[in-house]
């Protein structure tokens, strides 16, 4: 997909909400629509050969969520479990999957204008799962499509076809 | 569905009715499946009103339903079935096996039908010519092929009590003098005189309504009818109402219609076979007017003597005329249909809301009791009310047995005569509950064991007679509940297993089998692969293919199956399965800091080990002898890569599992107990792990994850 098509789909679509979020030193922001809640870290239980970013599944109210540390995944420096540690838990076509952020900032509703489509860069993930760089102020947001990643090959979250 | 039929049949074509096909799927199947029910336990000598009521409207309702959703071909034959099952519920006809035979045969063909048109109208088409062509013969009275003839409408009696009862069912509407009328009824004209058909419909599902025939017309618009009648002209057009508007009809008095009657009278001679067709629904019979040319005879008798006269003569025409309350068809109104995810929805949040309560009672130990008694007794009640919930939330999952046993019947049937065998079946404990998942995992398996006792157990009626047993051969199927499991039994009083045969045959076949083995272990041969020591294939069995798939399928569902047999006298086959898949007992064990749940089925036993027990093989591997036996050794720390934080701690501890009939030891480091574990799928929001069958939560809330026995026992042959 083109830079000039993704920019336009945010075009046509308006302005949207976002969900920031930090880790480390950057700053992301994914749909808000995909969220379905916020909580606290808790030990997950751990499930062999399963990658580094995997850090098992945890109990969700009776449903079995695995957790994605998303500071491992984008090789952070750091990746501490503390009282600050949040989870985000999303729900991506009818799969519920957790991801470990350093913290969660707020929600911010950015402008189609406000989006720029993200240059080609080198970086831990794909650069198709970027929608693009959106400016606040001073600062910038990294806009994940957060769908695309978590269904990614690499994320290995969803069995690969043999 | 009678209405829905009827509304149907006007303005069915308007929109779009596709969205309730799979409804009517469904209660076509189970309509289906309730009438071929009714029909295998038919009495046949003295049929009872209320069965031969259920089985036409169960006939009915399909009719009713494929007429509206355009499924022609299902509607004509099941109108043929209900044109039969009409005369049978009048006693017109004595129900007689062929009839029984050609209803079922019609059954199964509706059922293909419609399964033709769920799946989109592909595959073959169907013919049912053949069908609707035996059935028109039966309904005409003659047997085809066959002798006898039995219509019971020669006799003219059959007939008054056939009508007469009208004004002892009447209470249902308001009579006004309790003597039948003779009256003409004009309807239209109408846009759609289709509608006004829908009146002898009325006629015929109010009991006590009386009778109705079609009079010639002039203006194809309008209609008209004869109608004898115990209702006043303000309750009929209140009941027309619901099918065309108040001024369209017009009620006269029965003096033109008397007129039409003495001039059809010669015509009521022909008997009961023409009153018996003006009843049906779409029999514009040139015979009708002779209808109610048969109850002028009951008019003139006063009412209390008809009623009386029905009574003797007849008795069962009265057991039809009790509240319909007690009908099949009103119990149906008392359940209702639910989504299975709904269910299991509600499975999750009682699941969570246990935990929780779980946990709040961990927390308030501490409490002092005083201080905080109201506190300490609504938990305590919170703790009864939660228990309750659960078993009630889980007992919803829980269907009897009797949903697979009533499969049987008809199978066996249609087996036995196919055999040329005589074959009794007797069902018990039907009531026994088991999970719908699980339910439907067992049937296939079932019938494998059912079909192979009437092949191979149950012998020729010849051979029977000849050792002394009785003619009928008997086969049992029964289920129980034993501790946490369900117990189901397919015993058969025929002639056995074999050992010899049974041992000569796996000496044939290569497998390592020796004289002196346990019976236990021979009747296990059985379940070999391709294992069969029938003389003869026929298509029903013999080919050795099934029995391996029936043991490993209920080894799939964590069952097992046990055989007990004595040469001569018969065998029983008890399959053993866990109430339901959701929970299972497990066995927790602790490596390292972690938790891993074994199922409890498949665990042998558990040891201390010693060095000296453990010898290690040129590529690495590990054996135990365990007794006389090595078996491999499979370090749970080692493939599930459990970090080591505590080095003092080692495994040191075996569990024996065995799975798809090979064992292996699992190394562990302790023995955590024994619990009812709930089964939670791992792939609905992760992927499958190797060696791990799902995961279930612990009291205290965290994960653990269920070891799947057989991968680990497959990857210790490999």
């Amino acid at each position: 997909m083109s830079v000039m098509k993704k920019a336009e789909e945010i075009t046509a679509s308006g302005a949207r909400e976002y969900l920031t979020f930090r880790l480390d030193q950057e700053e992301y922001g994914i749909d808000i629509l995909k969220v379905q809640e916020i909580r606290g870290y808790e030990p997950p239980t751990r499930i062999a050969n399963a990658p580094e970013f995997i850090k098992g599944v945890v109990n969700l109210r009776g449903t079995i969520v695995p957790i994605v540390d998303m500071r491992i995944r984008f090789n952070c420096a750091q990746a501490d479990y503390n009282t600050f540690t949040v989870v985000i838990i999303l729900n991506l076509h009818q799969r519920v999957v957790g991801i470990v952020v350093d913290s969660v900032s707020d929600v911010m509703e950015l402008a189609s204008g406000s989006v720029r489509a993200a240059p080609d860069i080198e970086s831990a993930i794909d650069n198709s799962c970027i929608i693009g760089l959106g400016s606040v102020g001073e600062r910038m947001l990294i806009l994940l499509d957060i769908e695309k990643l978590m269904s990614s090959v690499e994320m290995g979250l969803v069995a690969v076809d043999e | 569905m009678a209405e829905t039929y009827q509304e149907g049949s006007g303005s069915g074509a308007d929109f779009d009715l596709s969205q309730f096909y799979q409804i009517f799927f469904e209660e076509a199947g189970e309509n289906l499946d309730q009438m071929e029910q009714m029909l295998l336990n038919l009495d046949l000598a003295s049929a009872n009103d209320e069965e031969l009521n259920g089985i036409f409207r169960c006939a009915h309702s399909i009719k009713g339903g494929s007429a509206t959703f355009g499924f022609a071909d299902v509607a004509e034959l099941t109108h043929q079935m209900e044109s039969l099952l009409d005369r049978l519920r009048r006693h017109e006809l004595q129900p007689i096996p062929q009839m029984v035979d050609v209803l079922l045969e019609s059954a199964d063909a509706s059922r293909s039908l419609l399964a033709r048109h769920q799946a989109g109208e592909q595959g073959e088409a169907i013919s049912t010519t053949d069908l609707v062509l035996r059935i028109s013969e039966l309904v005409a009275g003659r047997v085809p092929g066959g002798a006898a003839p039995a219509p019971l409408a020669q006799a003219p009696a059959p007939v008054v009590a056939a009508a007469a009862p009208a004004p002892a069912f009447a209470p249902a509407l308001t009579v006004s003098a309790g003597q039948p009328r003779q009256l003409q009824i004009q309807i239209g004209p109408l846009e759609r005189p289709e509608q006004a058909d829908a009146i002898k419909e009325l006629f015929r599902d109010i009991p006590g309504l009386g009778s109705i025939s079609d009079l010639p017309t002039s203006d194809p618009a309008t209609r008209r009818f004869a109608v004898e009648t115990t209702s006043t002209n303000d309750d009929l057009l209140d009941l027309f109402a619901f099918h065309v508007a108040k001024e369209q009809v017009s009620i006269s008095d029965g003096l033109t219609a008397g007129v039409s009657l003495s001039a059809a009278a010669p015509q009521a001679g022909q008997g009961g076979d023409a009153a018996g067709l003006s009843y049906g629904f779409f029999h514009d019979a040139p015979g009708a007017p002779g209808a109610p040319g048969a109850p002028t005879e009951a008019a003139a008798v006063p009412v209390a003597a008809v009623s009386a006269a029905a009574g003797a003569k007849a008795p069962v025409p009265k057991a039809a005329a009790e509240p319909r309350a007690q009908s099949p068809a009103q119990m149906e109104s008392t359940t209702i249909r639910v989504a299975v995810n709904k269910v299991d929805q509600l499975i999750n949040l009682v699941g969570e809301l246990v935990i929780t309560q779980a946990m709040l009672a961990q927390n308030s130990r501490g409490l002092d009791a005083g201080a905080y008694q109201q506190l300490l007794a609504g938990l305590a009640d919170l703790d009864r009310n939660t228990r309750d919930l659960q078993e009630s939330v889980m007992s919803i999952r829980m269907i009897p047995m009797s949903i697979v046993f009533s499969r049987f019947p008809r199978m066996l049937r249609d087996l036995a005569n196919k055999l040329g065998k005589k074959v009794d079946f007797v069902t018990l404990g039907e009531a026994t509950e088991l999970d719908k998942g699980l339910v439907e995992k067992i049937t296939d398996p079932l019938t494998h064991l059912v079909r192979n006792s009437c092949d191979h157990g149950i012998e020729m009626p010849a051979e029977r007679l000849a050792k002394g047993k009785p003619e009928h051969g008997t086969i049992t199927l029964s289920a129980s509940h034993q501790g946490g499991s369900i117990v189901i039994e397919v015993r058969d009083d025929g002639k056995g297993l074999s050992r010899e045969k049974i041992l000569r045959k796996a000496l044939e076949r290569g497998l390592d089998v020796s004289e002196h083995m346990s019976d236990a272990d021979v009747w296990q041969l059985i379940f070999a692969p391709g294992f069969s020591t029938a003389e003869v294939v026929t298509d029903v069995s013999g080919r050795g293919v099934g029995l391996d798939v029936v043991k490993r399928n209920i080894a799939a569902l964590n069952g097992s199956v046990e055989i007990d047999s004595a040469e001569g006298y018969g065998m029983r086959v008890s399959v053993r399965l866990p109430l339901t898949l959701a929970i299972m007992d497990g066995m927790s064990v602790g490596v390292g800091d972690e938790v891993y749940i074994l199922p409890l089925s498949s665990v042998v036993e558990s040891f201390q080990v010693n060095a000296e027990d453990v010898s290690t093989v040129a590529q690495g591997s590990q054996l135990v002898k365990v007794r006389d036996e090595y078996m491999p050794v499979i370090a749970l720390e080692k493939i599930f890569q459990v970090p080591r934080l505590d080095p003092s701690k080692s495994s040191s501890i075996m569990v024996v599992v065995e799975a798809d009939g090979s064992r292996v030891a699992l190394l562990v480091d302790e023995l955590l107990g024994q619990h009812q574990v709930v089964v939670k799928n791992l792939e609905s929001n992760y992927r499958k792990v190797p060696n791990v069958s799902g995961a279930t939560i612990l009291g205290d809330g965290t994960v653990a994850l269920i070891l799947d026995t057989g991968g680990l026992v497959r990857r210790a042959r490999h």
